[in-house]
């Protein structure tokens, strides 16, 4: 029988080049992916509600701002858990997100589902919020004036930027894209991890998923909006002196003080009045 | 040579394939599954009803000995006795397999097996998945082969057709002579035994409720390299099949269990559409000749009835072979309630809404009783070469029930499987190469003359024009001068084939130069039961001739087995006693309680 | 419209060759489908512009949406041939013409033919199977609700025609994601009284590179696949279970 006996089916197979199958338990992708995923939600997701809650202080006027500004740079060891926290984790998930972007192929074009549509859109606003973080950061946390320093500044510092129609556009769609990113990122974190697996817990999920996108915009938008408009740009120091060791309240509690007004404070960290108050 | 492991082909990876494939896996032999299409695509998967075993789970006293009789019965009388006893035996355990194997079988609440009744029986005694039984048990075998595939014991071969035994000086079967599909190389594989489970063979008839390999192409080419066919003229038309325009769909029984209607415009031709023909222009004929049961008279009745008022009284609508299956006069909710699942199909496939229209019905070619003859252990007259499945003759003789072929697959694997690793063990060695080189020159020599034939015919057109021819003659009624008249045609077909022009010379996935090679065969088979058919002068379960209508034991209480004449390229028609010794034949009649 | 049916076909003589776009004219008649038109060219392989060509090449079999074979892009999106009605085409179609071409992720093997085999492997890969003792008279299987039953019924109804896998973003040479088919077999398994034996071996499986994480739920799949298989949910399952099985492994292996 010879030659046919040790016959080995002729390879052709066209496997070899297109997707590949399962490694089934090998690499580590999933460690990494996985790691992307609870990023997005703790500590990232809840860094962005808290920081959406602070700067909603801006409706209530610069000092108000100023002193939430001032307590969070107050936190024990904050510049450890800023970055620990905050920059790490944003780091690594905008970087793997960028390459979890970059291996998608999308197909909206094709099949122009509502998933589908969904699946684009996260990648979209990462990528939007990504570019809008790292001008934002630079320019809010590293450049111009130091806002740990000078907390009473912030509200100014905001103020100047979104006094440029430009960065206005800029805040508002960052918002917007950094809103539906959670919410989204929150309904799909739900739904990968398991928890909400069947169609109706998604769906109900998903309307729980929209009201907190929806909420925290709104707070996000009216922040914009309001440190823009709601009042004359004033360059003005609001906390000027920070005695060392005191955290809060710098600012007792004064109804003579007008709302908007600048306060100047003397070396004691008293408040001194620009205009006293004519005698009677 | 007598390997110490036995090396087993197995050609065909439906049911009866893989259930082979198992047997030889599990007993440490080596086997090779060769496949036309990916296993888990064979034909098998389109049954839906359900897998018969007396398991008795309903409190009806039902046992293995009434599920013995029903078969034989039901057959007509004409399959040997003693292998349908086995299966029935068998039944009980197979479908425990099948459970163990993780098919997802319909439960009762407690968590037991449910059973379904079928026709042909008292008893609740079919197990079903769903409508697509079929699917699971394929799947549930196609899993344990991979399985075994994993481990390496088992290679497949998707994607390459059988196309010969390879036969030694003294005949006796030493591997296959194969064709891969993609890079059209012609390949000789070594087998100690071959077991060959390749399924019916509906495309003879053009258009079937069979899938697109199903043409019994190898059946055919080893029958014409002298194995016996026997019940060639044995072909199951179903009564309502959805005629479409590339394959007939099956539309279950139950459409007319719910109140369903069989009728045609009485005038011929009538160009109003159905909705408004009014009752007086509508012809019942069911309900007219048959009062008593009306629209559910059996099956072959039924298939009978609607074929003679298309072919004979001309009514056809529109002209074609069709007629109204109406369910549209009954409420919707009842519909949804009972049969949405098939009226679902139809509305897939043929784009109309049956709530709304009357569907358009025809009988369709269903089952190949007839195949590979085999003898008990389920090999065929050549030594080495096994069959087992719709592929082989055994188990149903003249008329098959529901939901006993999914059963007689399995059994029919599982015994061959066994049997071929027997006889493996204590075959001599081949003398010379064991005919491999001969046997690959005469393939390639034939695909030689194939592809540089520069004659005019298409052999899509000729495989139309069989189809068409078979199904007129040889199908449901059956005339010998018919038949004659349908055996001329294919000799005419077999003598415009050698004109045969392939469009597509080349060499690589060529699919239709495949299907050439197939249509060949489908023509020498075809030729078999025309010719069984004419010369078994009689009725009997399928076969019905209007010119003899009743059973003639004493003359026909035989298997047909059809040889073929190497000079002279003719099939030879012969008999063969039927093993009757457990039950006597008596008249087979459903009407009588 | 009852003249003729333009039909535009991306073709590929073989792996390598450079795709080509034919276009065939076939005689109208009601009630075609895909697979009836392909059949009308091996009749006529001739072109719209008269000139001779070759039947097309392409996978089908049963031609009743249960054997999984004949999965084609029809108009651009994937389907199966064998359902895909051409009057609904036509109608979806612009110009009336409507275009056919082979599924875009898998390669192609000639014209509409395509390699789909890496489904198969994946199936190998994550031990889709029931590790039953053989296949002798062992009795019956475990009892089993109905309602387990229920939930296993429709995943077993895959056809492994892999529309869920063309249709996934996530599902090409980058990732090498196995696929919303394949994880959906795994939780058919794990569900099985005796296929659960494996169940931890499954788990480890999808946490492979190409695993379950790869989907990033587009859900593409669970709205193109022919057999309404529940994907999303048996992917949330799945991926959970995979999630506790690694957390697990981490503090217990
Ligand atoms: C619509 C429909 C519904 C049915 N419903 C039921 C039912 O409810 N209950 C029931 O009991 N029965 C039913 N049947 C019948 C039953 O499905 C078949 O008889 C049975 O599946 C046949 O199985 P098989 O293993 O013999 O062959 P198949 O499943 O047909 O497999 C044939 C195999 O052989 C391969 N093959 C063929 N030719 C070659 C070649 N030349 N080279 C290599 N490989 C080849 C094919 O690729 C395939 O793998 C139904 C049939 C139809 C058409
Ligand atoms: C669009 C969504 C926003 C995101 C994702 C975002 C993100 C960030 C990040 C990561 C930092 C650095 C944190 C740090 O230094 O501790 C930061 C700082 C800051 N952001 Fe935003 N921001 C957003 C919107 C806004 C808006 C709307 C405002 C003002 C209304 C604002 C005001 C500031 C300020 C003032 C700082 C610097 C203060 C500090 O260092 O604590 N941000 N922002
Ligand atoms: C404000 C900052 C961000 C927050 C709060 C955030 C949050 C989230 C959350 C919660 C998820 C869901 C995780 C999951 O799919 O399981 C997610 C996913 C994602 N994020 Fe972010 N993200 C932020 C920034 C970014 C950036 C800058 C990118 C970079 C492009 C990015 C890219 C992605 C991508 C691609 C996903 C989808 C992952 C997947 O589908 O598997 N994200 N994000
Ligand atoms: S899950 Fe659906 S789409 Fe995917 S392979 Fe199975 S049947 Fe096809
Ligand atoms: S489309 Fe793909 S990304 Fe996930 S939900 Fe379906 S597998
Ligand atoms: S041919 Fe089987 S699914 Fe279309």
């Amino acid at each position: 029988m010879g030659a046919v006996a040790g016959f080995a089916p002729p390879d052709n197979s066209t496997r070899k080049r297109g997707v590949q199958p399962l490694r089934a338990g090998q690499g580590h992708s999933f460690l990494w992916r996985k790691l992307h995923s609870l990023t997005g939600i703790v500590p990232i997701g809840a860094f962005l509600v808290e920081h959406i809650i602070s700067n909603f202080e801006i409706v209530n006027g610069p000092l108000a701002y100023a002193q939430q500004v001032k307590f969070l740079n107050g936190l024990p060891l904050v510049r450890v858990l800023e970055w620990v926290f905050i920059f790490i984790p944003l780091l690594y998930h905008s970087l793997y997100g960028v390459f979890i972007t970059f291996r998608g192929r999308s197909n909206v074009n094709v099949y122009p589902w509502a998933g589908n549509w969904a699946y684009i859109m996260q990648r979209v606003t990462g990528l939007i919020a990504l570019a809008y973080i790292i001008q934002h950061v630079w320019r809010q946390r590293f450049a111009g004036v130091s806002l740990p320093e000078h907390p009473g500044l912030a509200y100014a510092k905001v103020q100047y930027e979104l006094l440029n129609p430009w960065m206005l556009a800029i805040y508002v769609i960052a918002m917007i894209a950094t809103c539906w990113h959670f919410a989204y990122g929150i309904w799909l974190f739900a739904a990968k991890w398991g928890i909400t697996p069947g169609d109706r817990a998604r769906k109900k999920f998903g309307y729980v998923c929209a009201g907190v996108g929806t909420v925290l915009c709104a707070m996000g938008l009216v922040s914009i909006f309001w440190v823009a408009y709601a009042r004359p740009y004033s360059p003005v120091d609001v906390m000027p002196a920070q005695p060392n060791g005191v955290v809060m309240p710098t600012v007792p509690y004064s109804p003579t003080a007008q709302q908007g007004a600048p306060v100047q404070y003397d070396g004691n960290g008293q408040p001194v009045q620009p205009n006293p108050v004519p005698q009677q | 040579m007598a390997a110490a492991t036995p090396r087993i082909i197995v050609v065909g990876g439906g049911l009866a394939g893989l259930s082979a494939v198992i047997k030889i896996a599990e007993a440490g032999g080596n086997v090779d599954l060769f496949s036309i299409v990916p296993v888990k695509r064979s034909h098998s998967v389109c049954a839906q009803g359900g897998i018969n075993a007396a398991k008795n789970l309903k409190g009806e006293g039902d046992d293995v000995l009434k599920h013995f009789d029903d078969t034989v019965f039901g057959g007509d009388f004409l399959a040997n006795q003693t292998p349908v006893k086995n299966m029935t035996a068998m039944g009980p355990a197979i479908i425990d397999l099948l459970d163990r194997y993780g098919v997802p079988f319909n439960r009762t609440p407690e968590g037991l097996l449910d059973f379904r009744r079928f026709g042909g029986t008292l008893y609740h005694r079919t197990a079903f998945a769903g409508a697509t039984t079929g699917q699971q048990l394929l799947y549930a075998l196609d899993e344990q082969v991979r399985r075994y595939e994993s481990e390496g014991k088992v290679k497949k071969y998707e994607g390459w057709e059988f196309l010969s035994a390879v036969l030694d000086a003294n005949g006796v079967c030493r591997g296959i002579c194969a064709l891969n599909l993609r890079s059209m190389e012609v390949v000789t594989f070594p087998a100690d035994a071959i077991i060959i489970c390749t399924g019916g063979n509906g495309a003879i008839f053009g258009k079937s409720t069979n899938s697109v390999v199903c043409t019994g192409s190898a059946q055919s080419a080893l029958y014409q390299q002298g194995a016996y066919y026997a019940n060639g003229e044995f072909i199951q038309v179903h009564p309502t099949a959805i005629p479409g325009e590339d394959k007939l769909r099956l539309m279950s029984e139950s459409a007319r269990g719910e109140g369903g209607r069989v009728w045609v415009p009485k005038k011929k031709g009538d160009p109003r559409p159905a909705k408004t023909i009014p009752e007086a222009d509508r012809w019942y004929f069911l309900e007219e000749w048959y009062p008593k049961y009306g629209n559910l008279v059996p099956r072959d009745i039924a298939t009978r009835a609607i074929h003679k008022v298309v072919f004979e009284h001309d009514l056809g609508i529109d002209g074609q072979a069709m007629v109204y299956l109406d369910v549209s006069h009954i409420d919707r909710a009842t519909l949804e309630r009972k049969i949405e699942g098939i009226l679902e199909i139809y509305e897939k496939f043929v784009g109309d809404d049956p709530h709304e229209v009357p569907m358009k019905i025809f009988p369709g070619v269903h089952y190949t009783m007839g195949g590979l003859w085999v003898d008990f252990d389920q090999m065929t007259n050549i030594p080495g070469v096994f069959a087992a499945g719709e592929a082989d003759y055994s188990i149903h003789g003249a008329n098959r029930l529901g939901a006993n072929s999914l059963l007689s697959c399995i059994y029919g694997g599982f015994t061959a499987g066994p049997n071929a690793m027997q006889y493996a063990k204590s075959l001599q060695s081949a003398p010379g190469d064991g005919g491999h080189a001969a046997e690959k020159v005469r393939q390639i020599e034939y695909n030689n003359i194939l592809l540089h034939n520069s004659g005019s015919e298409n052999p899509f057109k000729i495989w139309r024009e069989l189809g068409e021819t078979m199904t007129r003659h040889a199908t449901i009624i059956r005339y010998n001068s018919g038949l004659r008249e349908a055996d001329a045609k294919i000799v005419e077909l077999l003598e415009r084939y050698r004109n045969i022009n392939l469009s597509d010379k080349s060499a690589w996935a060529n699919t239709s130069f495949a299907f050439t090679r197939q249509l060949y065969n489908m023509l020498q088979l075809a030729r078999v039961m025309v010719q069984g058919a004419e010369k078994r002068d009689e009725s009997r379960g399928a076969h019905y001739k209007p010119d003899f209508t009743e059973r003639n034991d004493e003359q026909f209480l035989k298997t047909t087995m059809a040889s073929f004449d190497q000079q002279s390229a003719q099939p030879i028609i012969g008999y063969e006693e039927v093993d009757t010794q457990w039950i006597k034949p008596r008249p087979r009649r459903y009407d009588a309680a | 419209m009852a003249g003729t049916i333009k039909v535009d076909i991306k073709r590929q003589s073989n792996p390598d060759a450079a795709p080509v776009t034919e276009r065939f004219e076939i005689p109208y008649r009601k009630g075609m489908n895909i697979t009836s038109l392909l059949g009308e060219i091996a009749m006529e392989p001739t072109t719209a512009d008269g000139k001779a060509s070759t039947p097309i090449s392409y996978d089908a079999n049963c031609l009743e949406e249960i054997c999984g074979s004949c999965a084609m892009l029809i108009n651009g999106k994937a389907r199966m041939a064998c359902s895909a009605l051409v009057d609904k085409l036509m109608a979806e179609t612009k110009d009336g013409v409507i275009s056919l071409a082979p599924l875009s992720k898998f390669p192609v093997v000639r014209d509409l033919a395509v390699d789909r085999s890496v489904l198969f492997e994946n199936l190998k890969a994550v031990k889709a199977w029931v590790p039953a003792d053989g296949s002798y008279d062992l009795g019956p299987g475990e009892k089993q609700f109905p309602q387990i039953q229920e939930q296993r019924y429709p995943l077993s109804n895959c056809i492994s025609c892999t529309i869920c896998m063309e249709v996934c973003p996530q599902f090409n040479d980058q990732t090498n994601f196995v696929g919303a088919a394949t994880i959906a077999q795994v939780k058919l398994f794990n569900l099985d009284p005796a296929g659960k034996q494996l169940k931890e071996e499954r788990l480890r499986a999808l946490a492979g590179d190409g695993g379950v994480q790869e989907c990033g739920y587009a859900q593409n799949c669970v709205q193109a696949c022919p057999k309404q298989l529940p994907l999303t949910e048996a992917i949330s399952d799945v991926s959970r279970d995979v999630i506790v099985q690694q957390v697990k492994d981490f503090f217990v292996r």
